[in-house]
């Protein structure tokens, strides 16, 4: 059954059974979702779904029919077979997701009946929870909370397609929905325990992020510096250190091979552990500090020079290096200490680890190690440090974005020919010098640097702060951080990259759109600064609401809140919640049912017929049951008369109808008063009353 | 076991709803329950905690809390789409056995909207749409019949489920009042063809070469004077001259004209009779037993001898007869919606 036979007419049938509106809103809400997700999609999924989705569109429009079963399988495998050829048996994250999302697509040419509408709904809904893996920026989560609530509209329409007051009214009665149930969602997202994950869940994803890796070829860092993109972000306790104190150790790089810089040996495979991002406990003490870090898929933490762990989803490895315990898949925060005790006593290194850190290539670079042997002759360790770092501040080397390039024998030529470089030519050839004159030495990468952000509450260090120096083992003093970029460019260190390379103006120079770049603008500077506020306010007390802060928060609270007290707590709202919304409507329906002022006055007289033994019957008219009640009762007789009299006046003379409201309230108040009139003669009448249920009394319908 | 269950749930329901033609939908009445997309959405909200309790992100937390949240402010919604509603009947319907007949109901609104209804019978099912507060809508529900007389249906059931179609709100309505329901007319043999009708007729009219008496075997409370026991000396059989039949004139329209045939087949003889006659605009009386119109013509007189066949030999349904009245019960199960047969 193809595409253009004329098969059997009903699944055109069915698929006018679907409102076209839902259908747009749900398509809606599919582009919506698909856009965080885009930078991780290929581009032939993403123009399969629109061409998928446009069918159905097609098809609802009466233009084109719905494939049949055999064209919908056939083109259902045929997406598989490709999404397979693509994916090439990787499995990560983003391979699941364009799945996911592939599914969604196919899914399209099958959406017929209000139960795949359903399908789609519940889908749709789990692809925003999955986006939010990914993204925990505030606008992506306007985003994801948006497209929800298009799906919400959407699923009106398909309920009652001649929706009242059109696609308005749907959207104001979602809002005040929302509006309504807000207390109570934020009670149960503070409130809600948050408990450790129930087992451990890997979430790897295959695309390289931007940020530094694991390897530095010449050239690498400078690519990192036209990124604004954020690294991560420092609250410190203390007083910020200043801007040339910041070296935030990332990763040591110790063989060079090949031109490249890389980490000697593999990190030992350890499982990954639970996901752990939140590393709160209690104020930063002075001398504490918060790092924010964004997502990197690493497990290298980012640290100042001497620091001690204090959260603990980050451990202390050798060589003062931080790591996680499981890749940082998601915006991770941590807590470290600086120790200023400096008791690191220097021994001498292991004979294995001197080795790792004189290891050279067997050739290459011959000028590099004709002045390493100079050097060596000369002086001692210090003075070849010394010795070289002068010649970096003396001859004109430069200190540049765009570096020449330097093919064969790179270091000689930086050294001795070209003499312009970035930060990781620098402290590659620094380093190579060094271990051939003997000193083992080594490349540390990571950022220095970084700008406080709105109102130097934090500081903020970007992917452009990343930066690659030298530390060297100098017998007696231990590791000591050599930094030849210091010396060539000093504005680099002490104030940016930004001042480092403003003659040269290659700050951020393909990054056109970044509002880095244009920093120098007080406004634009100002609103981003304040939009990076709001945004890590949002991560610290939004995104980072978790285990460590919300126990934290708790134990502010009187009465020692813990796991358990807060579990209770949660129920005692969900409890209370549904309690108050039952009350409200139940209020809302007893008002409603008495809003006519006389009617409320006459069902009192109804239950006081009642309590009398004379009960109301079914449509009987005020005047007959007065005369009832008179005949039972002689006491209230005039009174019920009376009263009788004056209801049906209200009721059907249309005078009083077209009455001001002054006299209907008169004709209230008289009313009401020859009611209490009747209850005191029938209590004075000394009657004892029979209680009959009242229900009775409401149930007779005054016949108005 | 689940039959004890049912019949103790109907018990329940029954004397929680009287039978009425008014029905107030208050929340006594009304019922909700999530639908199975319902409880589909309760899992995923489910799987959805489990995602952020794993990965520990408070955002997903948000989203699931938002929409549980929204998922009880829809029981609130759905509830009050109904609750205020009146429900009345305002004609039960008349038609020919084997056809829908219309019921018409009013829904006025109450203090909210009401939006999305749906009312049903067993088979049959009809959108009702938007209610505006305050006013009122009428609708048509066509319920099946399968047999002449009094048609009541047991329950008419009332349901919203907007907004989201999460949760379903529903309430019954018992109506006192019953439609009626004519015997479905059926070509009467006499006038298809008078011609020959077989081996009694012919002799009937053979040897006394009286004139229309009708024989027929003998049935119990026949008067002996009239057997033909000439005929039953000769043949061994009891037959009876049906003197009545000589009523036979084109004027009546006889009950007992049709000897012989089931009595429910000759009711829908007379029920075609009775439309010929009145598309003709023929004067005619009809003559049951126990009843007798005198000959008319017209269309309400047409009508008149229509419902008398209908409740022929029927006693009008109690207030609180549970059996539901000629509705199929357990017949067919295939519900049939009907597009909205809004008036």
């Amino acid at each position: 059954m193809s595409f253009w036979s004329r098969s059997t007419p009903e699944p055109e049938k069915q698929s006018d059974s679907l409102p076209s509106r839902a259908l747009l809103w749900l398509m809606a809400s599919f582009a919506l979702l698909l856009s965080p997700q885009i930078d991780r999609l290929p581009v032939w999924l993403i123009l399969v779904c629109v061409a998928l989705a446009s069918w159905r569109w097609l098809a609802q429009q009466g233009r084109v029919r719905l494939p049949g079963r055999w064209l919908r399988t056939g083109i259902m495998l045929a997406l598989i077979a490709v999404y397979l050829v693509r994916v090439q048996g990787s499995f990560t994250v983003d391979t699941a997701a364009s799945f996911f999302v592939l599914t969604v697509g196919l899914k399209w040419l099958e959406t017929r009946t209000a139960r795949d509408f359903y399908v789609l709904f519940y889908i749709l809904v789990y692809l925003a929870t999955v986006n939010f893996l990914f993204h925990q920026e505030i606008h992506w989560a306007l985003v994801n909370i948006g497209a929800i609530a298009l799906l919400l509209i959407g699923l009106q329409v398909l309920n009652a397609p001649d929706l009242p007051g059109g696609i308005k009214a749907g959207w104001r009665r979602l809002a005040s929905m929302l509006l309504k149930v807000l207390p109570v969602v934020v009670l149960l997202f503070v409130f809600f325990p948050r408990m450790e994950p129930l087992w451990s869940v890997p979430l790897v994803s295959g695309q390289a992020r931007s940020g530094i890796s694991d390897t530095m070829r010449p050239g690498d860092i400078s690519n990192l510096a036209q990124s604004s993109a954020r690294a991560f972000r420092v609250t410190f306790g203390g007083p910020m250190p200043a801007h040339r104190d910041r070296y935030w150790r990332g990763l040591i790089l110790d063989t060079l091979d090949n031109g490249t810089w890389r980490q000697s040996g593999y990190e030992p495979f350890r499982r990954p552990g639970r996901v752990d991002v939140d590393g709160g406990i209690g104020e930063l003490e002075p001398g504490q500090y918060d790092v924010l870090m964004e997502p990197t898929d690493q497990r290298w933490a980012f640290a100042l020079e001497n620091s001690v762990a204090v959260s603990d989803n980050v451990v202390k490895e050798s060589g003062d290096l931080f790591r996680f315990r499981r890749p940082a898949d998601s915006a991770v925060r941590y807590r470290l200490a600086l120790d200023d005790s400096g008791e690191q006593v220097s021994e001498a290194l292991a004979p294995g680890e001197a080795r790792r850190y004189l290891q050279l290539p067997a050739s290459g670079n011959p000028r590099a190690r004709e002045l390493a042997e100079q050097l060596r002759q000369s002086t001692d360790d210090m003075g070849v440090i010394r010795t070289l770092l002068n010649r970096f501040r003396e001859q004109p080397y430069f200190y540049t974005l765009r570096p020449p390039r330097m093919p064969s024998d790179g270091i000689d030529s930086l050294l001795f020919d070209e003499m312009r470089g970035f930060c990781a030519h620098y402290a590659g050839a620094t380093t190579f010098v060094l271990r051939s004159a003997g000193i083992p030495a080594r490349v540390v990468v990571g950022y220095q640097g970084g700008e406080s952000g709105a109102g130097n509450e934090y500081l903020v260090v970007r992917q452009y702060d990343a930066h690659a120096w030298v530390e060297a083992w100098v017998e007696g003093q231990g590791w000591i951080r050599i930094d030849p970029t210091a010396v060539i460019s000093p504005s680099r260190i002490e104030s940016g990259l930004r001042e480092a390379v403003a003659e040269e103006g290659s700050f951020l120079e393909n990054n056109w759109a970044s509002a880095q770049r244009y920093g120098n603008v007080a406004a634009i500077r100002w609103a981003s600064q304040q939009l990076d506020r709001i945004n890590y306010q949002w991560q610290r007390w939004v995104v980072g609401y978790q285990g460590q802060s919300q126990l934290n928060l708790m134990s502010r609270l009187p009465g020692g809140f813990g796991m358990k007290e807060l579990g209770y707590l949660t129920a005692g709202i969900v409890g209370a919640g549904l309690l108050i919304a039952g009350l409200i409507s139940a209020l809302q329906m007893r008002r409603g049912r008495s809003r006519d002022r006389h009617m409320r006055v006459l069902n009192g007289w109804y239950q006081l017929c009642g309590r009398a033994g004379v009960p109301v019957r079914s449509g009987e008219t005020p005047a007959a049951l007065a005369s009832r009640l008179a005949t039972a009762e002689p006491a209230v007789a005039d009174s019920a008369r009376l009263f009788a009299r004056m209801v049906n006046s209200h009721y059907y003379s249309a005078a009083s109808a077209a009455g001001s409201t002054r006299a209907t309230d008169d004709e209230l108040k008289r009313l009401r008063r020859l009611l209490s009139t009747m209850k005191r003669q029938l209590r004075r009448a000394g009657k004892p009353q029979p209680r009959i249920s009242s229900s009775n009394a409401q149930s007779g319908k005054h016949s108005d | 076991m689940s039959r004890l269950i049912r019949s103790r749930w109907q018990r329940w329901i029954n004397r929680r709803i009287p039978r009425s033609d008014v029905q107030l939908l208050t929340q006594r009445k009304l019922f909700i329950l999530p639908t199975a997309a319902g409880v589909v959405f309760g899992v995923l909200l489910l799987i959805m905690l489990l995602t952020a309790i794993n990965y520990q992100n408070s955002l997903i937390y948000l989203v699931t809390f938002l929409l549980g949240a929204v998922f009880v402010g829809a029981m609130h919604q759905t509830h009050r789409n109904l609750s205020g509603l009146e429900l009345t009947l305002v004609q039960a319907g008349e038609g020919f056995a084997g056809d829908d007949i219309l019921f018409r109901l009013r829904a006025a609104a109450g203090k909210d909207d009401a939006i999305a209804i749906t009312l049903s019978d067993e088979d049959t099912q009809v959108r009702l749409g938007h209610v505006p507060s305050g006013q009122s809508a009428d609708v048509a529900l066509p319920v099946v019949s399968a047999f002449r007389g009094y048609l009541r249906p047991d329950s008419i059931r009332i349901e919203t489920r907007f907004p989201f179609g999460l949760l379903k709100a529903w309430s019954w309505m018992r109506p006192v009042s019953a439609g009626v329901v004519f015997p479905r007319p059926i070509a009467a043999p006499d006038v298809i063809s008078a011609v020959d009708d077989g081996d009694q007729t012919a002799s009937a009219r053979s040897p006394e070469g009286n004139d229309h008496a009708e024989l027929r075997p003998w049935r119990d409370g026949d008067m002996s004077q009239r057997v033909m026991w000439k005929r039953f000396a000769r043949s061994g059989q009891m037959v009876v001259a049906d003197w009545e039949a000589d009523r036979g004139s084109p004027h009546w329209l006889d009950f007992n004209a049709f000897s012989g045939t089931d009595h429910e087949l000759r009711l829908s003889y007379l029920s075609w009779l009775v439309i010929e006659r009145g598309k003709s605009g023929a004067r005619f009386g009809l003559n049951l037993p126990g009843q007798v119109i005198e000959p008319d013509s017209g269309q309400a007189h047409a009508t008149r001898c229509l419902r008398a066949l209908a409740v022929w030999g029927q006693e009008k349904p109690r207030d609180m007869q549970g059996a539901p009245h000629g509705t199929r019960s357990n017949t067919d199960s295939g519900k049939k919606a009907t597009a909205g047969a809004k008036i």
